[in-house]
C-alpha cells in the first residue's frame, strides 16, 4: 500500500513535470482532446436543452391533455355533439372536455379585411382546457348557444384596432358575410407545436359551438380536447373514454392521443437524438484520443533510456506503466476541463441565437470528465504497456 | 554471497548464434573488491547485466544469498535489484530532468519510502560522496566527476550489499578517476560493501583486492594478483 502510494505520487509529480517540459506537444494533445470533449459536451447539452424545451412546451399547457378525434377511415359518422358535451360529466377520469367544430373564414371590420383564419366553434370549457385568458370582455358561455357572438384572438384584435376600432367589446365583426358581436378579446397566446392539437388562438375567432354548426361546411365535432384527473394514468383515461363512446356510439372509431404518451415517446426520441449527437461528438473525441496515443508513443520512444534506468533501479513493469498512464490521464483530464468550458460556451452561443434557454447539464459535465479520463486510460494504455515491456538492457545500450 | 556456475549467454542474430559467455564460474564473497578486465566486446557488460539481474543467462545458475534467481518473476527480480544491487554505469545514466537529490531518491521511490525520509537519506549519502553543495543541480550543471559521484550516491542510497560498476572511470580524466576509485575503496573498507568493477584500465584494476580477466567467454583469476594497500 505505502509502496504503491509512494510510487504513484512520485509518478504523478514527474508526469506533471514531464508534460510541462514537452510544452508544444502537450498543448497539441490538449487541443485535440479539448475539441473532442467540447463537441461531445456541446452535442449532449444541445440534446438535453432541446428535450427540456419540448418538455416546457408541454408543461405550459399541462401534461394531462387528452385529445380525442374520429379515427381516420372510421365509418361515416363524426363524433356526436351531445355525446361530446357529456364526456366530462360521464367519464370520471376526465375533469374537463372541450369539443370543437372548425371552419375557416375571412374577417372584416367596418368593411375592411382584418385577417382570415380559423373559425372555431367552442364551449365555455375550451378556454380553461387550453389555458386561454382574456384581455377584455368574457369568453363564450354556455348560455350563448346559437347566438352570433364571438371572442377574437389577440392578432385579430390587433388588426381590428388597426382598422379603427377603439372599443372592441360590442363592435361588429363580419365573418364570411355573417355579422358577429365581439364579446371578448383573448390575451396573446404562444402556440405550442409539441402538443397533439393546434389552437392557433391569436389568428382565430371563437364562436358558440351551435352557431358554428350552422355556418361552417363541416359541422361535425372535429376534436374533443380533455384533461384527465390528476393522478390518473393516461391509459385509464383513454380506456374510459373509449368505453363511454362504445356505449353511446357503437361503430365509431376513435383516435386518442395523450400528452403523457407523446412526452414518453418524445423522451425516447430525444434520447436517441442525444445519443446520436453524442456519437457525432465522440468521433472527434476518438481523433483526439488517437492524438494522445501518438504523443505518448513518441514520449515513450524518447525516454527509452530513462525507462531502462528506472527498471535497473528497481521499478517494476507496472510502475513504469502507471507513470505513463498517469501522464496521459492528466493530459486528457486537463483537456477535458478545457473542453467542457469550450463546449458550454459553444452551447451558450447557440442558445442565444436560437432563443432556447441555456442550461448546464450536470450529466454532460460529469460524463465529459469521465470520458476524458477514460480516453486517457484507453489511448494511453498501449503506449504505457509498451513502455513497461521495454527491454532494460536495450534501453541502457541506447538501442 | 553470489555464486555463478557455468553461466552461458548467447545472442541470436538471424540464423547465427554467437556465444558470448561460455561457462563463467565466479564466487563473490561479502566485502570483496573485485575487478573484471577484458578486451572490448568480450562480454563484460553482458556478465554484469546477468549479475545485476537485468538479463537471464542462456544456461547456468546464479545464486544470490543462497537463492537461485533463475526461476524468479520479473517483479521479484525488480524488487531484488532494488534492495540488493546498486548500479554505476559507464555513462552515468542520470535522469537529465531530475536534480542530483531527486536522482539519488529514485531507488527509494521504488522501495516505497516516504518523501521526507527519502530526502534525508539522499542528502546524507550525497554528503558522503562530497556532493552536499550540489544537491539541487541537474546533471547538465555538473562535471563528469560530479555526475559519477551522484551516480555512486544513487547506487548506494538503498544500502545494497553489492555494487556493480561498469567502467566507472571510463569517461573521466586520470585525476577524477583517481578520486572516484578512492571513494569506492573507502566505501568498501568502511561499510563493507561488496564491489565489482569492470574496467579497461589496469591501474584501476590494480587497486582491487581481487582481479579477474574475461577471455574467450570465460573468467580467469590470476592467483598472484595482490593489491597495494589504500
Ligand atoms: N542485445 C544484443 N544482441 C546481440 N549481440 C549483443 C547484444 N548485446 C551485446 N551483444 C554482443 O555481445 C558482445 C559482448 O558485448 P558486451 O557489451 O558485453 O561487451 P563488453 O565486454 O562490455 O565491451 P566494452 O568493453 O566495449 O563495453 C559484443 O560482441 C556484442 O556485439
Ligand atoms: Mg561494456
Amino acid at each position: 500500500m505505502s509502496r504503491t502510494f509512494s510510487v504513484l505520487s512520485a509518478n504523478a509529480r514527474e508526469a506533471a513535470e514531464s508534460l510541462r517540459r514537452a510544452r508544444l506537444r502537450t498543448v497539441l494533445g490538449l487541443v485535440g482532446v479539448m475539441i473532442g470533449i467540447s463537441s461531445v459536451i456541446a452535442m449532449v447539452s444541445l440534446g438535453e436543452i432541446a428535450r427540456e424545451q419540448a418538455r416546457k412546451q408541454f408543461e405550459a399547457l399541462g401534461t394531462d391533455i387528452v385529445v380525442v378525434r374520429k379515427a381516420v377511415g372510421s365509418g361515416a359518422k363524426a363524433i356526436d355533439l351531445p355525446n361530446a358535451l357529456q364526456v366530462a360529466a360521464a367519464v370520471p377520469s376526465i375533469t374537463e372536455a372541450a369539443p370543437r367544430i372548425s371552419g375557416r373564414g375571412t374577417f372584416r371590420f367596418a368593411g375592411r379585411k382584418v385577417g382570415g383564419g380559423a373559425v372555431q366553434g367552442v364551449t365555455r370549457s375550451f378556454a380553461s382546457v387550453n389555458r386561454l385568458t382574456l384581455q377584455e370582455g368574457r369568453f363564450i358561455s354556455d348560455l350563448d348557444a346559437d347566438r352570433y357572438w364571438c371572442v377574437v384572438g389577440a392578432g385579430v384584435a390587433e388588426a381590428m384596432r388597426g382598422a379603427g376600432a377603439d372599443r372592441l367589446a360590442g363592435s361588429l365583426l363580419e365573418v364570411d358575410e355573417v355579422l358577429f358581436t365581439v364579446v371578448g378579446v383573448l390575451d396573446d397566446k404562444e402556440e405550442s407545436y409539441a402538443l397533439p392539437v393546434q389552437v392557433n388562438a391569436n389568428k382565430s375567432v371563437f364562436v358558440p359551438i351551435t352557431t358554428a354548426q350552422r355556418i361552417v361546411p363541416a359541422p361535425g365535432v372535429e376534436v374533443v380536447i380533455a384533461r384527465s384527473r390528476a393522478g390518473v394514468h393516461y391509459g385509464t383515461a383513454v380506456a374510459d373514454i373509449r368505453s363511454f363512446f362504445r356505449k353511446r356510439a357503437p361503430g365509431l372509431g376513435l383516435d386518442i392521443v395523450t400528452a403523457k404518451e407523446l412526452i414518453a415517446r418524445m423522451e425516447v426520441q430525444m434520447g436517441i437524438f442525444t445519443l446520436l449527437l453524442g456519437a457525432v461528438g465522440s468521433i472527434s473525441l476518438i481523433v483526439g484520443g488517437i492524438g494522445i496515443m501518438n504523443i505518448m508513443l513518441v514520449s515513450v520512444a524518447e525516454r527509452r533510456a530513462e525507462i531502462a534506468i528506472r527498471r535497473a533501479l528497481g521499478a517494476r513493469q507496472r510502475d513504469i506503466r502507471s507513470q505513463f498512464l498517469i501522464e496521459s490521464v492528466i493530459l486528457t483530464i486537463i483537456g477535458g476541463m478545457l473542453g467542457i468550458a469550450l463546449g458550454l460556451a459553444a452551447t451558450w452561443t447557440i442558445c442565444r441565437f436560437t432563443d432556447w434557454d441555456f442550461l448546464i447539464s450536470g450529466l454532460s459535465v460529469a460524463s465529459g470528465l469521465g470520458t476524458a479520463a477514460a480516453v486517457g486510460l484507453f489511448f494511453g494504455f498501449q503506449p504505457a504497456h509498451q513502455a513497461s515491456r521495454l527491454d532494460p538492457i536495450a534501453g541502457l545500450q541506447g538501442k | 554471497m553470489l555464486k555463478l556456475t557455468g553461466i552461458r549467454r548467447s545472442y541470436r542474430i538471424g540464423p547465427v548464434t554467437t556465444e558470448i559467455l561460455r561457462g563463467v564460474d565466479l564466487e563473490v564473497h561479502a566485502g570483496d573488491l573485485m575487478s573484471i578486465m577484458g578486451p572490448s566486446g568480450s562480454g563484460k557488460t553482458t556478465l554484469m547485466n546477468i549479475v545485476g539481474l537485468l538479463d537471464r543467462p542462456t544456461s547456468g545458475a546464479c545464486i544470490l544469498d543462497g537463492r537461485d534467481v533463475s526461476g524468479l518473476r520479473d517483479d521479484e527480480l525488480s524488487a531484488l535489484r532494488n534492495r540488493h544491487i546498486g548500479f554505476v554505469f559507464q555513462s552515468f545514466h542520470l535522469l537529465p530532468q531530475l536534480t542530483a537529490l531527486e536522482n539519488v531518491c529514485l531507488p527509494l521511490v521504488y522501495r516505497g519510502a516516504g518523501r521526507p525520509e527519502m530526502r534525508r537519506h539522499a542528502q546524507a549519502i550525497l554528503e558522503r560522496v562530497g556532493m552536499a553543495e550540489r544537491t539541487g543541480h541537474r546533471p547538465d550543471q555538473l562535471s563528469g566527476g560530479q555526475k559519477q559521484r551522484v551516480a555512486i550516491a544513487r547506487a548506494l542510497v538503498g544500502e545494497p550489499a553489492l555494487l556493480l560498476a561498469d567502467e566507472p572511470t571510463g569517461a573521466l580524466d586520470a585525476d577524477t578517476a583517481g578520486e572516484v576509485m578512492a571513494l569506492l575503496r573507502q566505501l568498501n573498507a568502511e561499510r563493507g560493501i561488496t564491489i565489482l568493477i569492470i574496467t579497461h584500465d589496469p591501474s584501476v584494476a590494480g587497486q582491487c583486492a581481487r582481479q579477474t580477466r574475461i577471455r574467450d567467454g570465460r573468467l580467469f583469476e590470476p592467483k598472484a594478483a595482490a593489491a597495494d594497500g589504500a
